[in-house]
Formats: structure tokens, C-alpha cells, sequence
């Protein structure tokens, strides 16, 4: 062994990266920029009043405990606010459904008697269910009403303090559900948008840095032609890869055990409210915008390792800001505003709207996620067409 | 083929990058079934011109007409073969594949159009294999068949032959010479002397500027010596050792 050939080649790597201002960029810049963006995501998110809708089956009673509580939440620094008293069980689950409050809490008609007879009462809490992590942030705000809840409930009886049990319902999918339920979906359309993206991308660096795009160019083919023949191409194997990913995430097949194999299940079996076929085009249109950007950008790559580079630039600020771990209401008012144009947050946006809400195309906003994709989409078509350079139409 | 109007016509062609003009006034003008060869060094403009000839670079200044018609033009390309210096073919399809895909774009669908350069490029008993697992020379001769797949009445081949052997390279160039005797036009850039005789006329160049343009033998005549190369060097300017020649005072 030499250490002088060690040297050698260890120097070789830093003379090229010297000249390779892009890479050095990479190593020292975009980190800390993702970073920074991750740091500014995470702490400078706004503050959300969680907004109660109560339910009163409890009588006169439970009217107080209403009143105090809405008194105890006026100002309270816990950031949970009683917002309107519903008339039922069903219109509480009706003004979630249609984003009209964070939690609803039902005093049951039972409520007084259980504590006359010495039994614990029952309360029963709703959340929307389309996300854990804010439902228990909602439930984690209500705990600090629960010493409000049992104080009236002593007050109302005369007794001693007892502190409810709470029944967790939702509105949405299951109280069970876990945080890859409500993921799963907008990973499928994270994981085919990123792929998609790098595999058009490189491909098409290919064509012009091997001199392919221009013996197309030569022939009577043109840039509309090329871009959606890539589009169609590509779309081919998203399309294949969305249906995978799709049956992966809703399916679930047990394997038997075979022989020394122990029994195993194949497939996530998240839960699902909506279409899958719409679920499925929603994904498929934002993988087309994929191909789309992948051209686009090839002219600003000369190196496959370039085209890399873009991920860190184009795929995680997308998954930062596209509404996946965090609520796109939620960011610093520039941010929202980034997230805004970025085709993830539409794509997150319909995918939870369609498999946690049920939402279909008689949603407003799930009509407005389709539009926008298919207008980033032929934005991009348009851009990546303008890329291919040529000296005829 | 009309017969008065040129095949390719070149007037003032220029082309600039930067400080550098890579071609520097060029008029040209060819006709029909004939075969040129654009004969220079590298890095004296003959790609470039071939580029701004077929399209695919805008002129500094200058004008291009193929067939008569103003380049550029997308209609035309149908009838222009261009073979690029590189061998631009898609490595992992086939032979077969590379060969169909261009003529598909060329509006071709018929098989023995395939089969035909195939045969002619010798690469019929390769047509399965992809292409990265040719040689240079075979993705050569497979550069060759998808230009001239849908037989175009313009061909403009920059350094076609390559790293092909020589047995093949003859052959190569007997099918250039019946094709011109149909009628194709046949514009060859090579840095190479050794297959200037195979044109009919022949045109150096170097620094971006015609030097001279004749027959082989006239222009061997008129350097006054019996080769190529020592005619380049001639009309350069150089002497034999490719230095300047001293101006000599009258």
C-alpha cells in the first residue's frame, strides 16, 4: 500500500470538485438551506386554537358545564376555544366534516346519573381522524379543560371530583387509525412523483448529452411531440407504479405458512374512506407534471450527478412544504404562500381529501387540486418544450 | 429532382461563439446526385456548418436552403439523412429497434426499409442485440442505417466511416455511389484524406473558410503535388511541416 497513490487519488477528487462549483454548492449550501427551511417549518408554525364544538344531552346541568366552559377557554393560554353548541351527536359530526371545529365533546344524557351512582360518567370525544398528530394535539388541549369538567360535575352533584371517561370516536376513518393511515396515501403520491422525476430527468440528460436529441431533432418529430411522447412513455411505468403502490397500501393478503416459512401478510390494508380510481388519477397527474419538470431541468444538468443534485432543491421542500407532515395552514405566511405553487400540496391535498375524507369530485376542493395538477402539468409540458432547442418549429 | 435547383446552397453562412468564428462566410453551393467531401482538420467548422446546413444551429449570418427551401424548415427534414459525429443511437434497444424507431419518425413503417440498411450496414445477423453491446464500429454502421432508413435525397454524414473496417468501409461507400447515381446528394465531412478520391468533388476547409474546391485531381494539380494531404497543406498556407510559408516579396 502507498501512501503516496492514497494521496493521489484523494487529491484527484478535490482538484475536480474544485472546479465543480454546482457539487460544492451541494455539499456546504443545500443542507443548510433544507435545514434551515426544516428549523423555520418546525418553529415558526402558527399557533392553532383548537375549536370545541360541545353537545349537550345532559339537561339543564349539563348547560352549565357548558357555560364554564366556555368560560375557562376565553383567553386561556392552552389555545382550545368552545366555538358552537350543536344540537346533536350528528350536527357536531356534521360541522367537523365540513371543517367546523377540531373537536366536538358529547355530554351524555347519562351523565349526572353515573356520577349520582357513584359510577364514573362517560364523555365522548370526536376528532375529524384524517390526521393523528392534530388529533392529539386537539385531545391533548382538551385534557386541560378536564379539571373545568370534573369540578362541574362535582359542583352539579355534590360530590366529590370524578374525572370522566372519555370514549374516543371519529369522524373520519377509525378511532384505531395510526399515522400510516393517513401517510400512506401521500407517500404514494411523494414516492411516484420523486421517482418519476428522477428517472425522466436522467433519461433525457441522456438525450442530449449523447447527441440522441438532436438526430430527433433532425427528423421531422417535434418539441410537443418529443415532450409528450415522453410523457406518455413515462406516464406508462407511473402509471404501472401508482397501481402497485396503490394495491400495496389498501390490499392485504395473509400468506399461509409454507413449510419453514412462518405466515406473513403482504400489503398495508390502510384504511380508506374514497375512490381509489380517483385517488389513483390524482397521483397519475401529478407523476405526469413529474415528467414534465424531469425534462425541464435536464437542460440545466450536464451530469447525471447533476440531475441528483435537484432533489434536495425539488423534492424536499416539496415534501417540507406540501402539507405531508405538516398542515399547509399551519407554515409561516411565506411558506404557505411557497406552498401555494408547489403541485405536492394539491396532490396531498386531494389524496387526503379523497381516501381519509371520501371526498369526490362534488368536492370544490378536490375539483380545484384536479385543475391545478393538470395546470402545472401542461405548464411544465410547455417549459420542458421550450428546453428542446431547435432552429425549425 | 428539379433540375435546376441546387441541392444544398450555403450564402455568407456564419457562425459565432463568442470570439470565435467557427464558420466564417461560406458559400457553397451542391448539386444534385453528386458526392462532396468536406475535408478539414478538426475544430475547422465542417460540423458546424453541417449543423447550421440541416437546421440545428441558427446561423450567426448567412442563409441555408435545401432543395430550394430556406432552412429552417421542419418539412424539410423528411428529406435530409443527417448522420451526427457521435454515434447516437439508444443503447439499450436493439439494433432492429434503433433502426425501426427512426424510421417510424421518418413516417416509415415498412419492414424491408428496416431489413434493407440492415443488410447493407451488415448488422442483419445483430438486429436483436441492444446496442451498448456493439462495438464502435458496429454503432457506427447502426449510426449509418437510421440516416439513411428513409432514403432521403439530402445526405449530410459527419464522419460516417469512423472506426469501420475497411471491407466494409468500400462497401459503404459503393452504396454512396449508387445512390447518388439516383440522385442523392451527398455532402461527407472527414478529417481523413484517404477517402477523398471515392467524391466527386471535394472542398477543404480550415479555420471556418473554404480553401479550395475541385476535383481531386484538379485541386492536386493545382497545389502541384500528387497527394492530398501535401494540397491541403498547399492551400493553407504551410509548408510541408505544416509551418507557415514565408511570403515572398515580388
Amino acid at each position: 500500500m502507498s501512501i503516496v497513490r492514497i494521496l493521489a487519488v484523494a487529491r484527484r477528487i478535490i482538484q475536480g470538485f474544485r472546479r465543480d462549483e454546482r457539487t460544492l454548492g451541494l455539499i456546504f449550501v443545500v443542507p443548510l438551506v433544507v435545514t434551515a427551511l426544516l428549523g423555520w417549518v418546525i418553529r415558526d408554525q402558527k399557533d392553532v386554537t383548537v375549536e370545541v364544538v360541545m353537545v349537550n344531552s345532559a339537561g339543564p346541568p349539563g348547560q352549565r358545564i357548558i357555560d364554564a366552559l366556555t368560560q375557562a377557554t376565553i383567553g386561556a393560554p392552552e389555545g382550545i376555544e368552545v366555538i358552537s353548541i350543536a344540537g346533536s351527536e350528528e350536527a357536531a359530526r356534521a360541522a367537523l366534516r365540513d371543517g367546523n371545529g377540531d373537536l366536538a365533546v358529547v355530554l351524555p344524557g347519562a351523565l349526572f346519573d353515573d356520577v349520582l351512582a357513584g359510577r364514573r360518567p362517560h364523555v365522548t370525544v370526536i376528532t375529524p381522524g384524517t390526521d393523528p398528530a392534530t388529533d392529539g394535539a386537539a385531545l391533548g388541549a382538551f385534557q386541560a379543560l378536564m379539571a373545568t369538567l370534573a369540578g362541574q360535575l362535582a359542583a352539579a352533584t355534590g360530590g366529590v371530583a370524578v374525572i370522566p371517561i372519555i370514549d374516543r370516536e371519529t369522524v373520519f376513518l377509525s378511532a384505531s387509525a395510526d399515522a400510516l393511515d393517513v401517510l400512506a396515501p401521500v407517500f404514494l403520491a411523494y414516492f411516484g412523483y420523486f421517482f418519476v422525476f428522477i428517472l425522466t430527468g436522467i433519461s433525457f440528460l441522456r438525450e442530449r448529452v449523447g447527441g440522441t436529441l438532436e438526430r430527433l431533432l433532425a427528423t421531422p418529430v417535434s418539441r410537443a411531440e418529443i415532450v409528450l411522447g415522453y410523457g406518455l412513455g413515462f406516464g406508462f411505468f407511473a402509471t404501472l407504479q401508482v397501481i402497485v403502490l396503490t394495491l400495496y397500501i389498501l390490499a392485504k393478503v395473509d400468506v399461509p405458512a409454507l413449510g419453514p416459512l412462518p405466515a406473513f401478510t403482504i400489503g398495508l390494508a390502510v384504511q380508506s374512506s374514497g375512490s381509489p380510481i380517483l385517488a389513483f388519477l390524482l397521483a397519475v397527474l401529478l407523476s405526469l407534471g413529474a415528467v414534465s419538470l424531469g425534462i425541464f431541468l435536464s437542460t440545466f444538468a450536464r451530469t447525471e450527478l447533476q440531475i441528483m443534485q435537484f432533489i434536495p432543491l425539488v423534492i424536499v421542500p416539496q415534501g417540507l412544504l406540501g402539507g405531508i407532515f405538516w398542515p399547509v395552514d399551519r407554515l409561516p405566511d411565506i411558506l404557505r404562500a411557497v406552498a401555494n405553487v408547489l403541485p405536492m400540496t394539491y396532490a396531498v391535498d386531494g389524496l387526503k381529501a379523497v381516501m381519509l375524507r371520501g371526498a369526490d369530485l362534488g368536492d370544490a376542493a378536490v375539483r380545484l387540486d384536479f385543475v391545478v395538477l393538470a395546470g402545472i402539468a401542461a405548464l411544465f409540458v410547455v417549459l420542458a418544450g421550450a428546453t428542446i432547442k431547435r432552429e425549425v418549429a | 429532382m428539379t433540375g435546376s435547383v441546387p441541392a444544398v446552397e450555403a450564402v455568407g453562412l456564419v457562425k459565432t461563439f463568442g470570439s470565435v468564428r467557427a464558420v466564417d462566410g461560406i458559400d457553397l453551393t451542391l448539386g444534385a446526385g453528386r458526392i462532396y467531401g468536406l475535408l478539414g482538420p478538426n475544430g475547422s467548422g465542417k460540423t458546424t456548418f453541417i449543423r447550421m446546413v440541416a437546421g440545428l444551429a441558427h446561423p450567426t449570418a448567412g442563409t441555408a436552403r435545401i432543395l430550394g427551401t430556406l432552412v429552417p424548415d421542419r418539412s424539410l427534414l423528411a428529406r435530409i439523412g443527417y448522420m451526427p459525429q457521435v454515434e447516437a443511437v439508444y443503447p439499450e434497444l436493439s439494433v432492429e429497434e434503433n433502426v425501426a424507431f427512426f424510421a417510424r419518425l421518418e413516417g416509415r413503417r415498412d419492414p424491408a426499409a428496416v431489413n434493407r440498411v440492415l443488410d447493407l450496414t451488415d448488422l442483419g445477423d445483430r438486429r436483436g442485440t441492444p446496442a451498448m453491446h456493439l462495438s464502435g464500429g458496429m454503432r457506427r454502421r447502426l449510426s449509418l442505417a437510421c440516416t439513411l432508413v428513409h432514403e432521403p435525397p439530402v445526405l449530410l454524414l459527419d464522419e460516417p466511416t469512423v472506426g469501420v473496417d475497411p471491407a466494409l468501409r468500400a462497401q459503404f461507400w459503393a452504396h454512396f455511389r449508387r445512390l447518388a447515381d439516383a440522385g442523392t446528394t451527398i455532402l461527407v465531412a472527414s478529417h481523413v484524406m484517404d477517402e477523398a478520391d471515392r467524391c466527386d468533388e471535394l472542398v477543404f476547409v480550415r479555420s471556418g473558410r473554404i480553401l479550395v474546391r475541385g476535383t481531386s485531381a484538379e485541386i492536386r494539380t493545382s497545389a502541384g503535388t500528387t497527394d492530398l494531404e501535401s494540397a491541403f497543406l498547399h492551400h493553407a498556407g504551410l509548408d510541408s511541416e505544416g509551418r507557415p510559408l514565408t511570403a515572398v516579396s515580388s
